[in-house]
């Protein structure tokens, strides 16, 4: 009687647990709609300037969102961009060369580096833009590459971690099974570890870009500002659509200013979707032939 | 008549864990013969053939004594030694485990991947020893027509076939199987018993089984493994 109330009370709580989060999805979601679908078109994304010459760069964007678009997506494709080959090769040395004693030491490292807070790594970015400026140049400033370096050690433990988790999880058979028939140890890695691992690891990627896109404060610290135009260099500032949302919602003058700011909210969900799109574009593309999962039996 | 030992296990010790598997274990395995290994689950059967082509290497945590030598290409070979490449042993004593394990990728690619880890590139030359490796495990007919199938929509027989001629792809001349009919019904046992039979002409087969009455079908030889010694039966 006892442990049916109380698998009553777990079901009825798990059920609440789900609920409660599908509910403040979709409430945000809407507050952010119907807050932001109003301010959204043409000229909140280019402003007065024609599509196509703010597109080709025939002329600058002052008024529009199109430079913080074009910000977030460099920042973000370059950061995930370099954070993938160090995460992913940091992941295959944890799960496949690193002794128990290194996992443990190496572990416990990258989750601290994951648990420090953002504007401490931005902290770390500006310092270290701040040392190249006094000691190696003194045209060095906080710019993107900045940013981007940054944000890249910021998204490195998600990537690490869920490669090594991911390599890790592998059944036994499925290791043994290019070992047995000849492969060495990297031969196992790229022809079977890693592409059976493939789905696992994206889904760090798509944390990843997740991470990048909407963090504020490693940015706010290492170049972005409030009006730069399009990136032209990654030795220059940018703009970014998560400081433009922070910069509106704390400086804004009337409440067309401040609608153009969920406008960006808006705005800056659907680049997120569009790249979380093209990761899994990717991963249906990449994923091995379609079957049964090995080891069931048809007979 | 005997047949030459292909295989000499001289003094093995082997303990996993700290614990003892096998203790001072010497044996001969006959060429071109079945040697079947019975006895009671856990007591290191599987662990016995991964000594033959040092698959166990790769727990951190057991550990061996003693010397193993085949006789490959007219000389005895000490395996543990440093100077032989793990890749190449393993390409002549081959291995079949209990689960089939096809990788997850077409019946052809799941054949030429042995092939393709030696860098053989002759497209002529891969298809032919394919189809004769296919031919060799009694598979070819069922799956000439549909090679570029994901090798996992084929039946457990039928995989567990798919696994034993992607071994025989590479032309061992010891062939391991850890138990490989005991997840099959006994239509698809019988074909790859029957399998083993044929064999028997070009390889040395070391069967793990728990069926004696599968043992004393197939096997020349067959020893029971009990108290971390074997004993013949």
């Amino acid at each position: 009687m006892k442990i049916r109330i109380l698998g009553g009370c777990l079901r009825m709580f798990s059920w609440g647990a789900v609920l409660l989060l599908t509910g403040s999805v979709l409430v945000l979601l809407g507050y952010l709609l119907v807050k932001g679908v109003p301010s959204l078109g043409r000229e909140l994304i280019f402003g007065q300037v024609d599509v196509l010459d703010a597109v080709l760069l025939r002329k600058r964007v002052f008024d529009g969102l199109f430079p913080a678009i074009a910000g977030t997506l460099s920042v973000v494709l370059l950061s995930v961009g370099l954070a993938i080959p160090v995460g992913v090769c940091a992941g295959i040395y944890m799960s496949e060369f690193a002794t128990v004693l290194q996992q443990r030491v190496f572990g416990l490292m990258f989750d601290i580096l994951a648990g420090i807070p953002s504007i401490v790594i931005g902290l770390f970015g500006f310092s270290g833009a701040i040392f190249i400026h006094k000691y190696v140049s003194n045209d060095f400033r906080p710019c993107m590459a900045v940013s981007v370096v940054a944000l890249a050690f910021l998204v490195l433990p998600y990537i690490t971690r869920t490669t090594q988790a991911s390599l890790q999880g592998l059944s036994i058979q499925i290791r043994q099974a290019a070992l047995a028939l000849g492969a060495t140890r990297v031969q196992n890695i790229f022809y079977v570890l890693l592409p059976q691992s493939f789905s696992g690891i994206l889904s760090g990627i798509i944390l990843a870009i997740g991470r990048c896109a909407e963090d504020t404060a490693v940015i706010m610290l290492t170049g972005v500002v409030a009006t730069a135009g399009i990136p032209g260099s990654l030795l220059g500032s940018y703009e970014a659509l998560p400081f433009y949302i922070y910069y509106i919602s704390s400086q804004y003058t009337d409440s067309a200013e401040l609608m153009s700011g969920y406008g960006a909210a808006i705005i800056l969900l659907g680049v997120c979707a569009i790249l979380f799109l093209l990761a899994f574009i990717i991963k249906r593309q990449l994923a091995g032939p379609a079957g049964p999962e090995p080891g069931r039996f048809y007979v | 008549m005997y047949n030459p030992i292909k295989i000499r296990v001289e003094n093995l010790t082997f303990s996993y864990h700290k614990t003892p598997i096998f203790e001072n274990v010497s044996l001969d395995f006959e060429a071109q013969t079945i040697t079947a290994i019975t006895g009671p689950s856990g007591r290191g059967k599987s662990t016995f053939l991964s000594i033959l082509n040092r698959l166990w290497e790769s727990q951190p945590v057991a550990r061996m004594q003693g010397k193993v030598w085949i006789y490959l290409d007219g000389q005895w070979i000490d395996i543990y030694s440093r100077t032989l490449s793990k890749p190449d042993l393993r390409r002549k004593v081959g291995m079949v485990f209990q689960t089939p394990n096809p990788l997850p990728m077409s019946i052809y690619k799941n054949m030429a991947f042995p092939l393709k880890l030696t860098g053989m590139a002759d497209k002529a030359l891969v298809e032919a020893k394919i189809t004769r490796a296919l031919e060799q495990a009694f598979l070819w007919d069922e799956v000439k027509d549909r090679l570029n199938d994901s090798a996992l929509g084929l039946s457990g027989g039928q995989q567990q076939r798919l696994c034993i001629a992607r071994a025989l792809v590479s032309q061992p001349e010891i062939l391991l199987l850890d138990e490989p009919t005991s997840s099959l019904d006994t239509g698809a046992a019988s074909v790859i018993e029957d399998l083993l039979v044929s064999l028997k002409e070009r390889c040395t087969l070391i069967v793990v089984s728990h069926y004696l009455e599968q043992v004393s079908r197939i096997a020349d030889t067959a020893l029971k493994l009990k108290a971390r010694e074997f004993r013949q039966v």
